[in-house]
């Protein structure tokens, strides 16, 4: 069923209908702007992306840049599981596995690279970490580079901490701290 | 000194000084054209509160994006070069030509100033003066119709025929609108020549108004400048293109075939700001400046060079040509789409029944003031 | 014959089937962890439980013969509710570590847990028994008997089908443990089947390991060229590149793969790679390398010869065949004898080349010298020039050293070359061409190709094509399958 609104416009008045009074009008009012904006530059809204930034409001809650977080012995939370490239919907992960000799984690990641240009931003990734190692809770705005290369982040630009930390959540912490323990 | 150069000294002449105008002139709009584009982006930006380009730059100088037209050039010579694999191909080539060649014509009959004494030779300040410039610019503007259709047709794209299309019978209608408007100037100055008219409104009226064109036919002047855009084909008449909905025309053009389509628009611009300033702005006249100087009103004058008084002169009708297009580009940003219907009624019911009645009075005015 | 009723259909089973072949032969699928096809019933994971007519308790499918009238139901709410608690039983130890197991995505607890079961722990974290992780045991595996579920299809392995017994089940009820018995070492040639028979991660292999992971992992059919018996078995690749192999059991061959078969797949990859010809010692285009060997083909003229490979597959041997009639020799020879059968009884055959019956068949048809003739016209001189595959020309070292006849051979790899050769052209393996091998028993083994070949790098029978039409008996073929063709022609 389509549900029909009667909308009853004022009909349109004499100057209203020869129609150049209001072309004049509506004129004024875009050289209004014009004039305003051209000799006093300080109400245009634009900011100047990516020199400028704009700051995010304080309770915004959004997808911002990714992180690595780290355990208290420095190493990557991340064990490698590939749970974030497996659910990736934009191919934009990219890790490669390696072994730690003798820590109890075993497994770690020797190249992590997440291709911003490719990101669409959705967070998956953190939904899948069995780790709680990824998050997308920098606050920072990715993007606004020149070259492919600076869209392109390394396991080295990902891994930072956030004040607070390091957490002690996720499975792989555990072993990480037992094998800690068992070194003191 | 040569026979041949003794026995064809005139005509050499004549045709040296006429490729010197074309070359300044025509130089000097392509450039205007050029700063056209940018100054779109920058007004619109500036009346909507927004800085406009002003990334461009080179060695990293951009000045507020100075150097955008360049680099836009630069992109449409080396974009992708695509013609339709059914397109017509030698119409889909000979459209961007077509609309480009007539407006480029059209600039040969407009008086950009008097005349300059050089070596006691009289330079005309214009290429070519016509005593029917007037029909001619009427004629030619026909003409750039067949640039939109031919495009919209040899694309063999449904949406650039539904473009060339609206385009043809938008032009056509309003070239009629635009004809008429224009015949109460012809009757008041009586002659067609563009120069003819620059001159006779040198005269004043009442002894302190310049006898501008728009100070006979105010009225005139608001219905050749709606005819004029809506020729053009550019918002609030640009159903032809209707970027949101059918992209127009030229939709399956790309690189410098699009770039003709995109510059004669600009030109056209240009064009009309020029006819506007020509037949109802005085075109070249300052008021009050005469070939000797000023001379005001009250009896005072101000001697001056004739050479001071050429470069006011042309400089007076540079800055009405850049105020009109200035003032096109805000409407243009200022005021909505036509609906088709509403285009259509406004020329056949509106603009034309006017122009008729402005025709009317324009004559019974002349005629019991006894001017006929 | 017993007539058994599983979920209300009836089959008839030969006697001495058990409950779950039977339900198998139905369609009808009962969870295992320690039943293998191949190897004794144990019955101890408790997972094949059914619900048997009369039965005062559940049965386990995999022990319970079949009998005339038994009825078996497996979808009742009991069966469901003990499969749930079995699992629940055997996820109490479990570590959960699956981010970190390359068992994830193949593992008999993720897979049952979602298909019966996907209750919550009731077990926290910190009561759960530790046990020893990664450990490395043999060449090949890695045990991590936190994850272990002591089905012990491990241990029946190196018992029953080795029969080296190197494994054990140490310690009783919650501190039993898999061990290396003492004084043994997993090293019987046949270790990473433990792998692949682990329902679940405690055995992984160490050549696979972190590699990939194995749901990307995209699976096609190969055949082993490890040996005459010619396994067929399945290659896991992922972005052209192959990471293991693993047995496709079948009735005629295999049930099992080898450890050596298993590592066949590295040649393919490894950084030794040909791509380009070789000239003596020297790496050069292969353009150049196909003209020069062309060259010294034509100057040897009639003392030039042709020797096949059972390295090669039937077209590659009929392609290089086709070109020793090219070149006007009488000089060839497809006859290879090896004494074939299975060395160790299982696997390894001790024919170490997988195709020296279509060697035979190719030699059946276009006829040609004995090996032993073409070794005595090699030692007397008569053969000034030795076209053949690398391998191969590794059954000549001693005569070609002796006569000091020039070696051109077709290689894979810079590691395969044998010294003294003169020039060696690239061919690409059979994990990127198609090919047609023979093995011991005369089956046809066809391998399609997995991966794609280095840049520039063509099968055999391509080479050879380049290489006729250079030394001027152009050949003209444009398949493998033309070679095959123009060999019955002849």
């Amino acid at each position: 069923m389509i549900s029909v609104k009667k909308v009853n416009n004022r009909p349109l008045n004499f100057l209203e209908r020869i129609y150049l009074p209001e072309i004049a009008r509506g004129l004024a009012v875009t050289m209004r702007h014009f004039f305003k904006n051209l000799f006093s530059p300080k109400n245009i809204l634009t900011i100047r992306y990516p020199e400028q930034a704009s700051p995010l409001p304080g309770n915004a809650n959004l997808r911002t840049l990714h992180r690595l977080k780290i355990r208290e012995d420095g190493s990557p939370k991340c064990v490698a599981c590939f749970m974030c490239q497996t659910a990736c919907p934009a191919y934009c992960i990219r890790i490669e596995a390696a072994e730690y000799p003798d820590n109890t984690v075993e497994k770690y990641p020797a190249v992590f690279d997440i291709d911003l240009s490719r990101c669409v931003m959705c967070g998956m990734c953190v939904e899948a970490c069995p780790e709680d190692a990824i998050a997308m809770d920098t606050r920072e705005l990715p993007g606004g580079a020149l070259t492919r290369a600076e869209m392109l982040l390394t396991r080295d630009d990902l891994l930072r901490n956030l004040p607070g930390e390091p957490s002690t959540l996720g499975a792989a912490n555990r072993l990480a701290n037992e094998y800690l323990e068992g070194k003191k | 000194m040569t026979p041949f150069f003794e026995a064809n000294r005139d005509l050499l002449i004549f045709s040296g000084a006429a490729a010197l105008k074309v070359l300044v002139f025509m130089g000097g709009i392509m450039g205007f054209a050029a700063l056209l584009t940018l100054a779109e982006r920058k007004v619109s930006a500036l009346m909507q509160d927004r800085v406009g380009p002003n990334r461009a730059s080179v060695f990293g100088f951009a000045f507020n994006g100075l150097f955008h037209p360049i680099a836009d050039a630069f992109k449409m010579i080396f974009k992708e070069d695509f013609m339709p694999a059914r397109a017509e191909k030698l119409l889909f080539t000979l459209a961007p030509v077509f609309a480009l060649f007539p407006v480029l014509a059209l600039f040969a009959f407009i008086p950009f100033g008097d005349y300059v004494m050089v070596y006691g030779y009289r330079l005309e300040l214009q290429i070519a003066e016509l005593p029917t410039a007037l029909f001619f610019v009427l004629a030619l503007s026909g003409l750039a119709i067949y640039g939109t259709f031919l495009a919209g047709w040899a694309s063999k794209n449904n949406f650039a025929l539904l473009g060339a299309l609206r385009g043809a019978a938008q032009m056509i209608s309003y070239e009629v609108a635009l004809g008429l408007t224009l015949v109460g100037l012809l009757m008041i100055y009586g002659s067609a020549g563009l120069q003819d008219m620059v001159r006779a409104q040198g005269k004043l009226l009442f002894g302190f108004i310049p006898a501008w064109g728009v100070v006979y036919q105010p009225f005139a002047f608001i219905l050749f400048l709606t005819a004029a855009m809506a020729e053009n084909k550019r918002t609030p008449f640009d159903l032809v293109e209707g970027e949101s909905e059918i992209i127009g025309y030229f939709i399956e053009y790309s690189s410098m075939r699009f770039a003709a389509f995109m510059f004669a628009e600009f030109i056209e611009m240009i064009l009309i700001s020029m006819l506007a300033a020509t037949l109802f702005f005085g075109g070249w006249q300052v008021p009050y400046l005469y070939e000797t100087g000023f001379i005001l009103p009250g009896g005072k004058a101000l001697a001056l060079n004739h050479y001071l008084v050429s470069a006011l002169q042309v400089g007076s009708f540079t800055v009405k040509t850049v105020f009109f297009s200035w003032f096109l580009l805000v409407v243009r940003w200022t005021l909505p789409r036509f609906r088709f219907d509403q285009l259509m009624g406004l020329c056949w019911k509106v603009l034309l029944p006017l122009a008729l009645l402005n025709i009317l009075v324009t004559g019974a005015v002349m005629l019991f003031s006894g001017k006929l | 014959m017993p007539k058994i009723t599983i979920d209300a259909r009836t089959i008839d089973v030969p006697k001495g089937t058990s409950v779950l072949e039977a339900a198998q032969l139905l369609g009808v699928y009962i969870p295992r962890y320690c039943y293998h096809p191949r190897l004794s019933v144990s019955g101890n994971c408790r997972m094949c439980l059914v619900e048997v007519e009369k039965a005062p308790k559940l049965l386990t499918a995999c022990s319970t013969e079949a009998a005339e009238g038994m009825v078996v139901r497996t979808d009742s709410e009991k069966v469901k509710a003990a499969r749930r608690d079995v699992l629940e039983f055997l996820l109490i130890n479990h570590p959960l570590d699956c981010p970190i197991c390359d068992q994830a995505g193949e593992c008999g607890l993720q897979d049952y847990y979602m298909d019966y079961s996907r209750a919550k722990s009731r077990f926290p974290a910190e009561d759960k028994v530790l046990r020893q992780k990664r450990r490395a045991l043999g060449p090949h595996l890695v045990l991590d008997n936190e994850r272990c579920i002591l089905c012990t299809r491990c241990v029946r392995f190196c018992s029953e089908v080795t029969k080296t017994s190197e494994l054990e089940v140490m310690e009783r009820g919650d501190h039993s443990f898999i061990d290396l018995k003492e004084g043994k070492a997993l090293d019987n040639g046949y270790t990473l089947n433990i792998a692949d028979l682990c329902p679940v991660g405690a055995w992984t292999s160490r050549d696979f390991r972190f590699k990939q992971r194995v749901w990307f992992l995209k699976k096609a059919p190969a055949v082993c060229l490890g040996c005459a018996t010619g396994c067929l078995m399945e290659a896991h690749y992922n972005d052209n590149t192959i990471y293991r192999l693993v047995p496709r059991p079948n009735a005629e061959t295999n049930t099992w793969l080898c450890d050596r078969g298993r590592m066949t797949y590295k040649a393919a990859a490894a950084g030794d790679r040909l791509s380009k010809g070789v000239i003596k010692n020297g790496l050069i285009d292969l353009e150049p390398a196909l003209r020069e060997a062309a060259t010294r083909i034509d100057e040897a003229k009639d003392a030039a010869a042709v020797l096949g490979s059972p390295w090669l597959s039937v077209e590659d041997n009929a392609a290089l065949a086709l070109l020793a009639g090219g070149m006007k020799t009488e000089n060839y020879c497809f006859d290879f004898k090896f004494e074939t059968g299975i060395a160790d009884g299982i696997l390894v055959n001790k024919d170490p080349s997988p195709n020296a019956a279509g060697a035979a068949r190719v030699k059946a048809a276009s006829g040609g010298l004995n090996f032993e003739e073409f070794l005595a016209r090699l030692s007397g001189g008569k053969i000034k020039l030795v076209l053949t595959e690398a391998r191969a020309a590794g059954l000549l070292k001693d005569a070609l050293k002796a006569s000091g006849a020039r070696l051109i051979v077709f290689a894979n790899n810079r590691g395969e070359i044998p010294a003294g050769a003169y020039a060696t052209l690239p061919y690409a393996s059979y994990f990127e061409t198609p090919g047609t091998f023979i093995n011991y028993q005369g089956l046809e083994r066809r391998t399609e190709p997995v991966v794609q070949a280095p840049e520039g790098v063509k099968p055999l029978w391509q080479v050879v094509n380049k290489l006729s039409a250079y030394s001027g008996a152009s050949l003209r073929l444009d398949s493998a399958e033309d070679a095959l063709k123009g060999l019955d022609k002849k």
